[in-house]
């Protein structure tokens, strides 16, 4: 089996332009990197299933994968696209739920987080009888 | 579905429930396309959902298709007429379509079969002449009525709630 | 007693019916406490108390050399067995366990305060104490001895943390379970090392046949580490005074008696099969003596006499440790004595020192003046006790001691060292008895409220018992005898007068200089303020504190770098560890062959171009509707190369969902924002923009490298040949979608669904408790899809 040059870095150029995106703070951002990481790896499964051929029909002339495309990869794809759409509606929601809450759709950083890197540990203090003998 | 309700405004009906739109924000052309495309987009979506098992389509598909419908009325005459076309819950597709599907599966366990095992009925109807049924038919219905009830449901929320 | 075969079996049974009798006890306490008040002790001291008369009439028996052995299947898939066995050594701790149990418990009927809270909860954990402590020394498998042995650290710290509203008393509780749990896990090490070197739980059989493995020596240390924290041994041992906090009977019994002779039990029982292990010997030994030390010398400066007390059953508690773990038959017979000696002496000053508290209102020494004047039974019982303590005739203590002091005459640094901790033991006796009834000069009497006879009762028993065994040391000799046979040699009697032995001199010299000791006390103590300003640099409490200062410390610190509370920091590490793991393998195992074409159709090559561009300016836009219009185009662009590649179903779909998907964000940027927040974070951009690279270089090499790999004709064939015959329709795709992958596209749908309902929560959240709504929507709700009215909808048109 052979490789395809074109859609290999096509699939590279939308997995670095949707992880770059993904990396971002706004949630708008990050939905948009996650549809374009999801159009990566529906052609990257494609390309799994080898090179082009004719649509896989029952009587379809050829054997899966040498003239007739592979239908599994397919099958796969199809659920992949659907389910992505009804993962980015649901972040989109969040956007949308970010944006009642604080009137954007940044991601800020956990305060408490970063309450908890600047807290002081408690000493274990402690009355010590002797000392007071 | 409904017929269009005679109002007294002065604007002439066009889409059930679009009358509560402002004035301004209705599409005579809209309107009057999407009414007369609306029930043919569904029809079309459900010769996919049928044929899919031998042609491109299937219920993903024709689910999609439905929902674009959806979204048209909606488009043009806004939540009112999306609840004229749809006066159930969009929790109700979504709830059928599950148990639709994973009916379709007990089932075969019911008849002595694996869990989804497929199976299917030759049947001899008058008129028709012979009518090939399969399991298929049911459990992609389900998954029609799902995609149909997730559209929805983003219409009510993201889509109307989200317009007050 | 005579007893048929047609006994054994009930015998047998009745070993784990006690232990259950205390658990049972242990639950009903509670309940029973709110009719009963704090009668409920009276109840719940069955328990120890059927359990002490039932040991008495086995004890014949036991000591002729006939244990009494229960089996009990538990969880046979780990081999683990409820076996428990009363043998000498178990019924010696019995009689200390149950019986002075029994006693505290009905002391405890006398000394709380008849509406004190809590006390159904005390009553029953202390039963349960109990309970756990008669099933650790009866447990006959390693497994079940360390289950008992973690139940009485957790229920020892709900005794001491019984006051939970008095910080002193909650640290004092976290420090016991702490270090006792620490110590047992480390013990639980050792425990499973031995059990796999010797192929068996079963103590018995361990006993019997001792392993040898190269790995023995390890364990025996990990072991003796959980039995030095129990016993509060050097440097484990703080935790023991702070747990002074306590109500005194929990003192009296967990910290004189029973919990903290654990440790002691352990080493006694293990001895006799490891002591010739190299390591035992140096290790036992000098935690014994150093703790020996340490605690008596700390014991003379304190002022509080349950501390007095605290640190003296320290250092006996290392005196105790130096006999039964030396490993010999003399060493063994005076370990079994002293072992019961202290049990009692130390229990009687315990309840002593509770009845001094609740007539008087102070532990403080410096305060106390006139007591034994006002006090005179509890004045001789506790000076009975304290006598014993300090090794005088004719009590049980100065029996044991001689025979100490026989024992270990023929090795001179352990006979110096044990020399030494007995004369301070006698000097801080000496001060206690001072401290607690004599009338001080200068000091006005305290005013001492009469004690109730039940709370005397049962320290008075104690006390005479003591006396009692020490004049008549046949009774307690057999018991003795039959643990320490189980070492070689001649039994080495009990006995009052041995005759103008050596040992009789070192123990008059004792008694001299710890007389000497208390009376010099004012420079001894003013000695011991100027060194403690040196040795508190050492102190161990100290050190405990600190321990658990640096944990927290360094939790805090991992947990500031772990856990920055910035999602793109965990992205990246996530990506990150995928490039760096993941690639390298790749990078390193497989290479690229020349196999790879340019394109497979010309027109893959045109899309391409538009694709990666229209991807490109996805990332560059700053405008929120341009950057959606631009992915949806990447989105029409993918579901043309889908057409290319053969796939109609995956071309329709694609189109269909990239339309949805416009709408759904058309919906969502009407209320957003319309350009992008402008970052001006170059630097981080760039690191960005650098892990993108290195994800989407990962990636292509994957495809390539994936799409040479394959080795075997795909499994879709199968689908192509079978479609029409199995699945009844000839769009393969779809046959497979709802057939052959059935249960995948049940899972996707259901996915949806959630999916549907988590949007629908999202979004109404808050939503049904606005009140006034002026145009009433049926709302979606996440329950269920449940339609809500909300308040003011105009009813709804039915529609046929």
């Amino acid at each position: 089996m052979t490789g395809n040059l074109t859609l290999a870095l096509l699939t590279g150029l939308l997995y670095t332009v949707g992880t770059y995106l993904l990396l971002q703070r706004t949630l708008t951002r990050v939905v948009i990197g996650l549809g374009l990481l999801g159009h990566g790896a529906n052609l990257l499964l494609l390309q799994a299933g080898g090179p082009p051929g004719r649509a896989p029909f029952s009587g379809a002339a050829g054997t899966a994968g040498d003239g007739v495309a592979d239908p599994l990869p397919q099958a796969m794809v199809l659920t992949a696209i659907v389910i992505t759409f009804g993962v980015s509606a649901f972040l989109l929601a969040l956007a949308y739920r970010s944006w009642v809450l604080t009137g954007d759709d940044e991601v800020q950083d956990d305060v408490e987080d970063a309450r908890i890197a600047r807290q002081r540990p408690d000493r274990h203090a402690h009355a010590h009888p002797e000392e007071l003998s | 579905m409904t017929d269009p309700q005679p109002v007294d405004s002065g604007a002439p009906p066009r889409l059930p429930g679009a009358d509560e739109l402002d004035a301004v924000r209705r599409s005579v052309v809209l309107e009057t396309a999407v009414r007369l495309v609306f029930h043919t987009i569904l029809v079309f979506s459900l010769y996919l959902l049928l044929a899919g098992h031998n042609q491109p389509g299937g219920g993903f598909v024709g689910g999609l298709v439905a929902g674009l419908a959806f979204v048209l009325r909606y488009i043009a005459g806004g939540r009112a007429a999306l609840r004229e076309a749809v006066p159930v819950d969009p929790g109700v597709p979504l709830g059928l379509g599950l148990v639709l599907a994973a009916g379709t599966g007990v089932t075969a366990l019911l008849l002595g079969g694996q869990f989804l095992e497929s199976g299917k009925v030759e049947l001899d109807l008058p008129l028709l002449g012979i009518v090939k049924a399969t399991s298929a038919l049911p459990f992609d219905t389900g998954v029609y009525l799902v995609v149909v009830g997730l559209v929805l449901g983003v219409l009510r929320t993201l889509g109307a709630e989200a317009e007050r | 007693m005579r007893r048929g075969p047609a006994l054994r079996r009930p015998r047998e049974d009745v070993l784990l019916a006690l232990v259950l009798l205390h658990l049972v006890l242990a639950l009903l306490a509670p309940v029973a406490a709110a009719r009963l008040g704090r009668r409920v002790f009276l109840l719940v001291a069955l328990a120890p108390g059927a359990t002490a008369v039932w040991a008495v009439t086995q004890a014949s028996a036991v000591l002729d050399g006939r244990p009494v052995v229960s089996s009990t299947s538990w969880v046979p898939g780990l081999g683990l067995a409820l076996d428990l066995r009363l043998d000498a050594l178990s019924l010696l701790m019995v009689s200390l366990v149950s019986g002075v149990g029994a006693l505290v418990l009905l002391y405890c009927a006398a000394y709380f305060d008849r509406d004190q809270p809590g006390l159904g909860r005390f009553a029953g954990v202390l039963t349960a104490f109990a309970g756990a402590m008669l099933g650790l020394v009866l447990a006959d498998d390693l497994l079940l001895l360390y289950v008992f042995w973690e139940l009485t650290s957790v229920t020892s710290w709900l005794l001491i943390g019984f006051d939970d509203e008095d910080a002193e008393s909650r640290r004092a509780a976290q420090q016991a379970l702490l270090v006792t749990t620490l110590g047992g896990l480390v013990m639980l090490v050792g425990l499973v090392m031995l059990v796999q070197e010797a192929g068996t739980a079963s103590l018995a059989q361990i006993l019997g046949d001792p392993p040898s493995g190269g790995t023995v020596p390890v364990a025996l240390v990990l072991v003796l580490v959980g039995a030095f924290t129990k016993s509060a041994q050097v440097p484990f041992h703080p935790w023991l005074p702070s747990a002074m906090a306590a109500p005194t009977p929990v003192s009296a019994y967990l910290h004189a008696a029973a919990m903290v002779k654990a440790g002691v039990y352990l080493v006694a029982r293990l001895a006799p099969a490891f002591a010739v292990v190299a390591v035992w010997r140096p290790v036992v030994l000098t935690v014994g003596l150093a703790t020996m030390l340490v605690g008596g010398w700390r014991a003379l400066r304190q002022d509080d006499l349950k501390r007095v007390l605290a640190f003296g059953t320290v250092s006996q508690l290392g005196f105790l440790m130096v006999l039964v773990g030396a490993g010999t038959h003399e060493a063994a017979t005076a370990g079994a004595a002293l072992l019961l000696a202290h049990g009692l002496f130390k229990a009687t000053l315990f309840l002593s020192v509770g009845v001094i508290d609740h007539a008087t209102g102070t532990r403080d020494l410096r305060l106390l003046s006139g007591v034994g004047r006002r006090s005179p039974v509890l004045a001789t019982v506790a000076v009975l006790a304290a006598l014993s303590m300090a090794g005088v005739p004719p009590l049980l203590g100065f029996v044991s001691k001689e025979a100490a002091y026989e024992a270990l005459l023929g090795d001179p640094v352990v006979f110096a060292g044990v020399v030494l901790g007995s004369v301070l033991t006698a000097a801080y006796s000496a001060r206690f008895v001072w401290g607690a009834f004599a009338r001080k000069p200068g000091c006005a009497d305290t005013v001492v409220h009469a004690p109730s006879a039940g709370l005397l009762a049962p320290v008075v028993v104690l006390g005479l018992a003591g006396l009692v065994l020490g004049l008549v040391p046949g009774l307690a000799d057999p018991l003795v005898q039959g643990y320490a046979s189980s070492y070689e040699g001649e039994p080495e009697h009990l006995a009052l007068w041995h005759g103008l032995v050596p040992a009789l001199g070192w123990s008059v010299l004792t008694l001299a200089l710890g007389a000497a000791l208390f009376l010099a006390r004012e420079p001894v103590r003013a000695y011991q303020r100027r060194a403690s300003r040196v040795l508190s640099r050492v102190d161990a409490d100290r050190s405990y504190d600190r321990v658990l200062d640096g944990l927290d410390r360094s939790a805090l610190r991992t947990t500031a770098v772990v856990q920055t509370g910035s999602l793109p920091v965990y992205l990246g590490t996530v990506l990150l560890t995928l490039v760096l793991l993941a690639g390298t393998a790749l990078a390193t195992s497989t290479r690229v062959t020349g196999d790879v074409t340019a394109y497979d159709r010309p027109l893959q090559v045109a899309v391409g171009v538009v694709v990666a561009i229209a991807a490109v300016a996805t990332a560059r836009a700053h405008r929120r509707f341009t950057a959606v219009l631009l992915l949806g185009a990447v989105g029409y662009g993918t579901a043309v190369l889908f057409v290319l590649q053969g796939g109609p179903d995956l071309a329709l779909t694609q189109f269909l969902v990239e339309t949805l998907a416009l709408v759904i964000f058309v919906f969502v940027l009407r209320r957003l924002p319309a350009t992008f927040t402008r970052r001006p974070l170059r630097l981080s951009q760039g690191v960005r923009l650098g892990v993108a690279l290195a994800v989407g270089g990962f990636v292509t090499l994957a495809v390539l490298v994936a799409g040479q790999a394959r080795t075997a004709p795909p499994a879709s064939q199968a689908f192509l040949d079978r479609a029409q015959a199995d699945g009844g329709g000839s769009n393969v795709v779809n046959v497979v979608l709802v057939d052959f992958r059935g249960f995948d596209t049940l899972g996707e749908i259901t996915v949806l669904a959630v999916a549907a309902m988590g949007i629908a929560s999202l979004v109404l959240a808050g939503r049904g408790r606005r009140s006034g709504d002026p145009e009433g929507e049926t709302a979606l709700t996440a329950a269920g899809g449940q339609a809500v009215d909300e308040p003011g909808t105009p009813a709804p048109e039915v529609v046929p």
